[in-house]
């Protein structure tokens, strides 16, 4: 009996030099450790996939290497680089569409990438059809994320209250800070307007890209629907409507018609 | 007095008849019923399934789903009605009805909660006809009021090549009217339907009666070989024939006056076919690249006295009979002494049917060194359906005079806008980068992120603080009884630790001359006189005193009586001084409580 009492009260002892906090944050460090590791092994698997994907279109087998950027995709990871490399192995398998798709992808996450940029205009340019293409001011609002243009509309927002925060502690310098306070408050007014015309393009200005060889908008939701006008790969279309697995698109002349889901690859606005 | 009554009579009345409306309209239970516009249509027609929701709304409306029927919601309407009293509303809710076959379908019964009650419908039966072209028979006997007809130019084609199917829409001589003419259904199996055109009406003798016939012309592209089929197109249309009641009276006046009775009739032609066959494996040029038709060519490159690395616009014009959105200028990857930035294209289609035309290609080539002296000879080649031959076109090759250059930097070349950047290669697209670069999750945009727009609130909050805390601190500045309001009220609280310290160290005089000093302060910031000035006597002549409780003005000449008799008896003990401490606390809080 004694025994066991005794067990009982190191297991106690134990227990509660585990809960020392220098040991609680050992414990954290040793978690934080693995994180980084099976981080940094997750990076070279794909840096690893992401090198064989690139042997396989030195080697001119761009189907297969599609297939392994597409794979490193669908892990959930992207990057520029990767989007590119996977929009020319689409192209140069004969899926315009596809590639369209890809470049216009690695385009939302480097705006200002010209090489991806020379490779979209390229592939847009061998699509046949009418297509629907950004405007002048959608170019202009593409130059920047959406990302980064909300980053940049919050430090002004930040400043421009920061600084009227500053006014009114120190009173004294608010003569001289009110210009600051104006150039920011003008800049705030200037780059939310931005940040509203670009969200509200992104989230509903979506464009369809027809990733299959030639397709037949419908003029209704389903397959027996009579044609309204036929669509080639890598056109780009407007979305106006979506119904069950059917999209409706519009192309640059206005006609509008309805492609099944499968045909098409959705993507946000710029 | 009477107005007032009749206007009070008139308002009960009216609260009556509302609350009688109420009353009835919470009364009455609600129903749920659905209907057809019509229970037979024609393969390709839209009937139209209402479900009306009378008295409540439901909390979700059932959608019907029949296989073999297309059922897309097509909106809701409300109406609200206010009969003798009584409010009525009826929420309908609509779908488009459309068969993909032929048949009897019954749309069962649906169920609905509304208003805690689940009510149903009986089922409903539609019967969609197939839509068949009319025998030959009734055309001939004049029965067929309207029919369609539909031919095709050719019956054997290549794959690719253009062809034309005429629709004929003929009309017996008595429609009055004809109108809302819309396609239901053209399928086409191996054709893609291009562009339509309308040509000028005709009366012609159909049998024993005089029909006008509209013709509509469609261009076609066979795009698979084997057998194609073209049909049943249907149609649906409004049409206006003479009533039948109103068949009395001289035929001349009868076609003034009789208004004539309006139809809605489906439409329905036969079914086409053509065998498609593949362009012939013998003789086929090396560049020919698909084009199928009758073509000609014309080609200019300009111009042609230049220094290595300018610009010369190559225009390439093909034109004639064919599919000419689908024609591409050959491969020109061995013309390696040039650098080809991608060409830009443009159709202009000189008939209504988009079958003839030209389409002009401009590409811009630099010569790549000064050995270049011509532009190459252009071949162009493609197989024409009508002799069924491939023909190859050749245009001369253009004398370039190209002069050598030193490091002369590229001219910016603005022909196409598409192209890509102009110190680019258009040849191909740039090659693959080697390295991954930085990876991140795709995720949703920070605009949209709940976290961020709350960080929003930040500085907003920080500015309200801040402006929060420069009015208080004006509003001080601006107020000196209220800065010595705080000045004493702090003075106070220090003081009674050095109290209660005094006490415990039993030091009577310092005790009591710190307690005079701090009932001098206190009562001079209540009465707003200055401390100094304070004397036992203020508590019975200054006015705001005179009206203070009777037991804080005792305990107030109390405390100052100890003082006095402190400078005469100043030994006392701690608990003693502790106790004076305490109702010196106390009198003081009540103090603090006396209007100024």
């Amino acid at each position: 009996m004694k025994t066991k009492v005794r067990s009982s009260e190191r297991q106690f002892a134990l227990t509660k030099r585990r809960m020392e906090p220098v040991h609680v944050v050992s414990y954290w460090i040793l978690v934080l450790l693995a994180l980084v590791f099976t981080g940094n092994v997750f990076a070279a698997d794909v840096a690893g996939d992401f090198s064989t994907a690139n042997k396989f279109y030195a080697q001119g087998k761009f189907a297969d290497a599609a297939n392994a950027y597409e794979k490193i995709l669908a892990s959930g990871t992207a990057s520029p680089n990767l989007l590119f490399n996977y929009g020319n192995a689409e192209f140069k398998s004969g899926n315009l569409g596809k590639a369209i798709t890809a470049f216009r992808r690695a385009e939302l996450l480097a705006p200002r990438d010209s090489e991806i940029r020379t490779n979209l205009n390229f592939v847009r340019n061998q699509v046949q059809g009418a297509t629907v293409r950004e405007s002048r001011w959608q170019n202009w609002l593409g130059n920047l994320s959406l990302n980064e243009r909300a980053v940049f509309a919050a430090i002004t927002f930040w400043l421009t209250f920061l600084l009227l925060a500053a006014k009114q502690l120190r009173p004294a310098r608010a003569a001289k800070l009110k210009s600051v306070t104006w150039i920011f408050a003008a800049l705030t007014i200037f780059s939310g307007t931005i940040l509203g015309v670009q969200a509200a393009n992104h989230f509903s200005r979506q464009t369809a890209v027809v990733i299959s060889a030639q397709e037949t908008a419908r003029s209704g939701p389903f397959e027996d629907a009579q044609n309204a006008f036929a669509v080639h790969d890598g056109a780009e279309l407007s979305v106006l409507d979506r119904r069950d697995d059917w999209v409706q698109v519009a192309d640059s002349s206005g006609k509008s018609g309805w492609l099944n889901k499968s045909q098409v690859e959705i993507l946000p606005g710029a | 007095m009477s107005r007032i009554i009749r206007h009070i009579f008139l308002i009960v009345a009216f609260l009556f008849l509302a609350a009688t409306g109420l009353i009835s309209q919470r009364a009455r239970a609600a129903t749920f019923t659905a209907s057809l516009n019509r229970d037979t249509i024609t393969l390709g027609e839209t009937a139209t399934l209402s479900l009306a929701f009378e008295g409540a709304q439901p909390k979700t409306v059932p959608t019907p789903d029949v296989p073999g029927l297309q059922i897309v919601n097509s909106g809701t309407s409300q109406n609200v009605s206010f009969i003798n009293g009584a409010m009525s509303s009826t929420v309908t809710v609509t779908f488009s009805v459309m068969a993909r076959q032929a048949g009897e379908f019954t749309i069962p019964g649906l169920s609905a909660d509304v208003n805690g009650q689940q009510l149903s419908t009986p089922p409903l039966k539609l019967t969609v006809l197939k839509a068949d072209a009319p025998p030959a028979a009734a055309i001939d006997s004049g029965n067929e009021i309207a029919f369609m007809k539909l031919s095709l130019s050719d019956k054997k084609v290549y794959v690719g090549q253009m062809l034309t199917a005429q629709l004929q829409v003929c009309l017996r001589d008595d429609v009055q009217d004809f109108g809302n003419f819309q396609f239901t259904s053209q399928p086409a199996d191996g054709f893609t339907i291009n562009k339509m055109a309308q040509g000028q009406n005709q009366r012609e003798q159909i049998g024993n009666r005089i029909y006008t016939v509209i013709p509509l012309t469609f261009a076609l592209t066979a795009i698979k070989t084997g057998t194609l089929s073209l049909g049943p197109f249907t149609a649906s249309a409004t049409l206006v024939v003479p009533s039948a009641n109103d068949q009395g009276g001289d035929p001349f006046f009868r076609q003034f006056f009789n208004q004539g009775e309006r139809k809605q009739i489906p439409l329905a032609t036969g079914t086409l076919t053509a065998q498609s066959v593949p362009l012939p494996a013998e003789n086929v040029p090396a560049n020919f690249n698909g084009a199928v038709g009758d073509y000609q060519l014309t080609a200019t490159a300009g111009p042609t006295n230049l220094t290595v690395g300018d610009p010369v616009t190559v225009r390439v014009m093909i034109s004639g009979r064919g599919d000419l959105g689908s024609v591409t200028l050959p491969d020109q990857t061995a013309l390696r002494d040039f650098k080809i930035f991608a060409p830009t294209s443009k159709v202009k289609y000189s008939d209504q049917l988009g079958m003839e035309g030209d389409k002009t290609f401009e590409e811009i080539v630099t010569p790549q060194n000064s050995d270049v002296h011509e532009w190459p000879r252009f071949s162009f080649s493609f197989f024409n359906p009508d002799d069924g031959q491939y023909h190859t076109l050749t245009e001369h090759a253009v004398p370039l005079l190209v002069k050598a250059a030193a490091a002369t930097p590229m001219p910016a070349i603005a022909a196409n806008k598409n192209s890509a950047p102009e110190n680019q290669t258009p040849q191909d697209i740039l090659p693959i980068k080697e390295n991954i670069g930085l990876l991140a999750q795709p995720s949703t945009p920070l605009v949209a992120r709940p976290v961020f727009l709350a960080a929003q609130a930040v500085p907003v909050l920080a500015f309200l603080a801040a402006l929060i805390w420069r009015k208080r601190t004006d509003n001080l500045a601006n107020n000196p009884r209220l800065r010595r309001q705080r000045a004493v009220a702090q003075l106070i609280a220090s003081g009674m630790d050095d109290l209660k310290k005094l006490a415990a160290e039993n030091k009577s005089d310092e005790f009591f001359a710190l307690l005079f000093r701090l009932l001098q302060e206190q009562l001079g910031e209540r009465l707003d006189c200055p401390a100094s000035a304070i004397t036992e006597n203020v508590i019975d002549e200054h006015a705001v005193l005179r009206d203070a409780p009777q037991p804080m003005r005792e305990a107030l000449h109390e405390l100052f009586q100890l003082c006095n008799l402190a400078r005469y008896a100043p030994v006392r003990g701690t608990s003693e001084l502790n106790s004076v401490a305490a109702q010196f606390e106390k009198v003081i809080h009540e103090l603090q409580e006396v209007k100024a």
